[in-house]
């Protein structure tokens, strides 16, 4: 009996001190992301090509759709056990979490030879500074075109538009051929596709430079979303709708749906972003080419400006594991990798240095990687830069305007008022 | 020895009853209070607090998040909404579900059990699947409820179902009495079933029969049952969340918003978890009132 006790006591003396050894030889970095086509199908690759590389770390993913990732991100932060790395967009998300001090500064990691720091250029590196200071790691970026069906443009000789006049005008066209054609559908059900429209059409109308102050609600309290140059932008809205580009119900059509009927040739356009170029492909339809928003004449926009959402990583602040995790990160954007990424997602990497030596890239893809390096200056989505209210106040307002419930005045009104509350609220 | 024995030994039992009550009662208290008790109690501390998902620091604003939301337009669409549910729920509903069940029990004889299934069949249906379904007919561009509008000669509405403000809500109305319907037949017909039949007959007797028959017996009858199915249909009403979260997702621009998805939209989509929380103290009350009501009525059925 007393050998049997002390043979006890022994085994879980032995598993005690035991267990925490074998942990402490593994470093495990918990990798959290959305659940995008493809995306696990990458990680499982880079996992597997990571071990060779520090067999000491053990990556561990976990993907979500992207509503329940957006909540569950925000809880698992505050908790006791966030993961390591985590996907997030950058703009107010990204930068909302640093004032709020729950991810890591990276600034001292990622600078050997293999380390992100190395590998990125320093325009993808400033897109996740605050303060001088690195906040993380940019993986990709998305942009936004106008995508039309080569073979019915070439069939009815229509001109591709290099002006916003002309976009009214194919949608004129395209109606006279056939009044059942819808030029260019819009899916406005989740809100966020008509945002997309006057994130540009404001670019081109009001500039940047002067919406700056406005996004960042910093302008004076007087002259807060107050350039009438705002309701010129949301008069083009209507104009799109007048010229008979959009169906009749855009609020209440899904922007699936309309991805299908672009695809299945019903509408020769659309607004689409570059990730829709690898969805269309993949349901066999390769006619077509695509185009940016076009300039608006007379309006204040910088030349050579497009879309451009950044999507990255960043560190939780809680890590206990900050080289291991910049280590795994830095090797998501290595050469060899993000080739497979663009591969394998159809998405822009951070690092397209190596693009040219994949054979796998359709035209397509390469056009909008080559579109994407030449961006002056990338002008991020209203709802990802805007303060949340104001955001919303955005989305909701385009929603009204597609309905005529308001007029666009009467919709800057509504930014106007909610701006001003935030600005409060911000300033105390 | 005996005598005196006898009452020590009934308070022995009495004290050793008490302390299995208490023994069985524990485990559901402690659960409560872990997953009912403290919840609420944590929710009501930060209605008192302005902070989001992620703050570090939480500003106390006293009852400042209630007279935001009192003063707040969404606030009141979305109770105008709930309202709007609950009140269409009951006619819908309660009504159509008693008329479904007054017809089978006493109207119709043949195949009973199978339009029976038939009509209870949507209840069975998760909320987020019924909502999937009925987005695909009511799509405005390829959904078949157009084409039917169209085929009879009339015209569908130009911003398509969900996507029309002024009809938006009455469309999510229908499609949640398509949902339950069902349900409150049921419920309703074992209460017809349960009403003796030779009421009936005696009725009967005396003329009473048909509408008459159901308006001064059936109806009577089955009152206590109408009350549970009312306030079963109201509390429903002011919880609904996720058939309007994926048919319209309380848009468009807000006039299919409901409390329930007004809290989950600014808690986690605009991060005012202060603010999300006040309104779920708001609706909180109000789902304890019925709560208490819907006891109170039981307790006396």
């Amino acid at each position: 009996m007393k050998v049997l006790g002390t043979a006890c006591v022994v085994s879980l003396a032995a598993l005690a001190i035991g267990m925490p050894a074998v942990a402490a030889d593994k470093a495990t970095v918990k990798f959290w992301t959305l659940k995008n086509p493809g995306m696990a199908e990458f990680a499982a690759e880079a996992i597997e090509a990571f071990k060779e590389k520090r067999p000491d770390i053990e990556v561990v993913y976990e993907d979500f759709p992207n509503e329940a990732y957006k909540t569950a991100i925000q809880v698992a932060l505050n908790g006791s056990e966030p993961p390591d790395a985590f996907y997030n967009w950058v703009g107010e998300d990204s930068a909302r979490l640093v004032r709020e001090g729950l991810v890591m500064d990276v600034s001292e990691y990622g600078t050997e030879p293999d380390g992100f720091q190395s590998i990125l250029s320093d325009g993808w590196l400033s897109t996740l500074q605050y303060d001088g200071k690195q906040y993380g790691v940019p993986l990709e970026a998305v942009s936004k075109f106008f995508y039309y069906n080569t073979n019915f443009f070439a069939e009815h000789e229509l001109k591709v538009p290099d002006s916003f006049d002309g976009l009214l005008q194919s949608c004129r066209d395209i109606r006279a051929i056939d009044e059942d054609i819808v030029p260019m559908p819009l899916g406005n059900s989740e809100r966020w596709k008509l945002n997309h429209f006057i994130t540009m059409l404001n670019e081109r109308v009001v500039g940047h430079e002067a919406a700056n102050p406005d996004y960042a609600l910093e302008a004076d309290d007087a002259t807060l979303f107050t350039n009438p140059r705002y309701v010129e932008a949301l008069q083009k809205v209507l104009d799109l709708q007048e010229a008979g580009c959009f169906q009749d119900a855009p609020n209440a059509t899904s922007p699936e749906l309309t991805r299908t009927m672009f695809a299945t040739e019903a509408s020769p356009m659309i607004y689409c972003g570059s990730w829709c170029a690898g969805i269309f492909n993949g349901e066999g339809f390769e006619d077509f080419k695509m185009f940016r928003m076009p300039e608006v004449k007379g309006g204040d926009g910088a030349d050579g400006t497009n879309f451009l959402i950044v999507q990255g990583y960043q560190i939780s602040a809680k890590s206990k594991y900050p080289e291991e995790t910049v280590a795994w990160l830095s090797h998501l954007v290595s050469p060899e990798m993000a080739v497979r990424y663009a591969e394998t997602m159809g998405r822009v990497p951070s690092n397209p240095a190596s693009l040219d030596s994949s054979d796998q890239l359709t035209e397509s893809f390469k056009w909008i990687a080559k579109d994407v390096s030449e961006i002056t200056v990338p002008i991020n989505v209203l709802d990802v830069k805007l303060e949340n209210t104001v955001s919303e106040a955005y989305l909701d307002g385009g929603v009204e305007l597609l309905n005529g419930t308001l007029t666009p005045e009467q919709v800057m009104e509504k930014v106007r008022e909610t701006a001003l509350k935030a600005k409060a609220k911000l300033d105390k | 020895m005996s005598q005196t024995s006898r009452p020590r030994s009934r308070s022995g039992n009495l004290a050793a009853e008490k302390l299995t009550y208490a023994a069985m009662l524990t485990p559901a208290l402690l659960l409560l209070a872990v997953f009912v008790f403290i919840p609420v109690a944590l929710v009501i501390y930060g209605s008192l607090f302005d902070f989001g998902l992620t703050s570090r620091d939480w500003t106390f604003v006293g009852l400042g998040n209630y007279v935001e939301a009192f003063g707040d337009d969404v606030f009141w669409i979305a109770l105008r909404n709930n309202l709007i549910i609950v009140i269409g729920s009951i006619v819908l509903q309660v009504g159509f579900g008693t008329l479904l069940a007054a017809v089978l029990d006493r109207g119709v004889r043949l195949g009973r059990t199978l339009m029976r299934t038939i009509i209870f069949a949507p209840m069975v249906i998760s909320s987020v699947a019924v909502g999937l379904i009925w987005l695909i007919i009511l799509d405005p561009n390829v959904g078949p409820l157009n084409a039917v509008v169209k085929g009879v000669g009339l015209t569908p509405p130009k911003l398509g179902w969900l996507g029309d403000p002024s009809i938006s809500i009455w469309v999510v109305l229908g499609i949640a009495a398509w949902q339950y319907t069902g349900f409150m037949m049921v419920l309703i017909l074992a209460g017809l079933q349960a009403v003796p039949k030779d009421i009936y007959q005696a009725a009967a007797l005396d003329g009473a029969t048909g509408l008459r028959a159901f308006w001064y017996i059936t109806l009577p009858s089955i009152r206590n049952i109408l009350i549970v199915a009312i306030l079963i249909t109201t509390v429903g009403g002011f919880k609904v969340f996720d058939l309007i979260f994926v048919t319209t997702g309380g848009g468009p621009a807000n006039s299919t918003q409901v409390l329930g998805t007004y809290i989950y939209l600014q808690a986690f989509n605009i991060g005012e978890m202060g603010f999300a929380n006040a309104i779920s103290v708001v609706l909180l009350l109000i789902a304890v009132g019925l709560g208490w009501l819907q006891l109170k009525t039981s307790r006396k059925a």
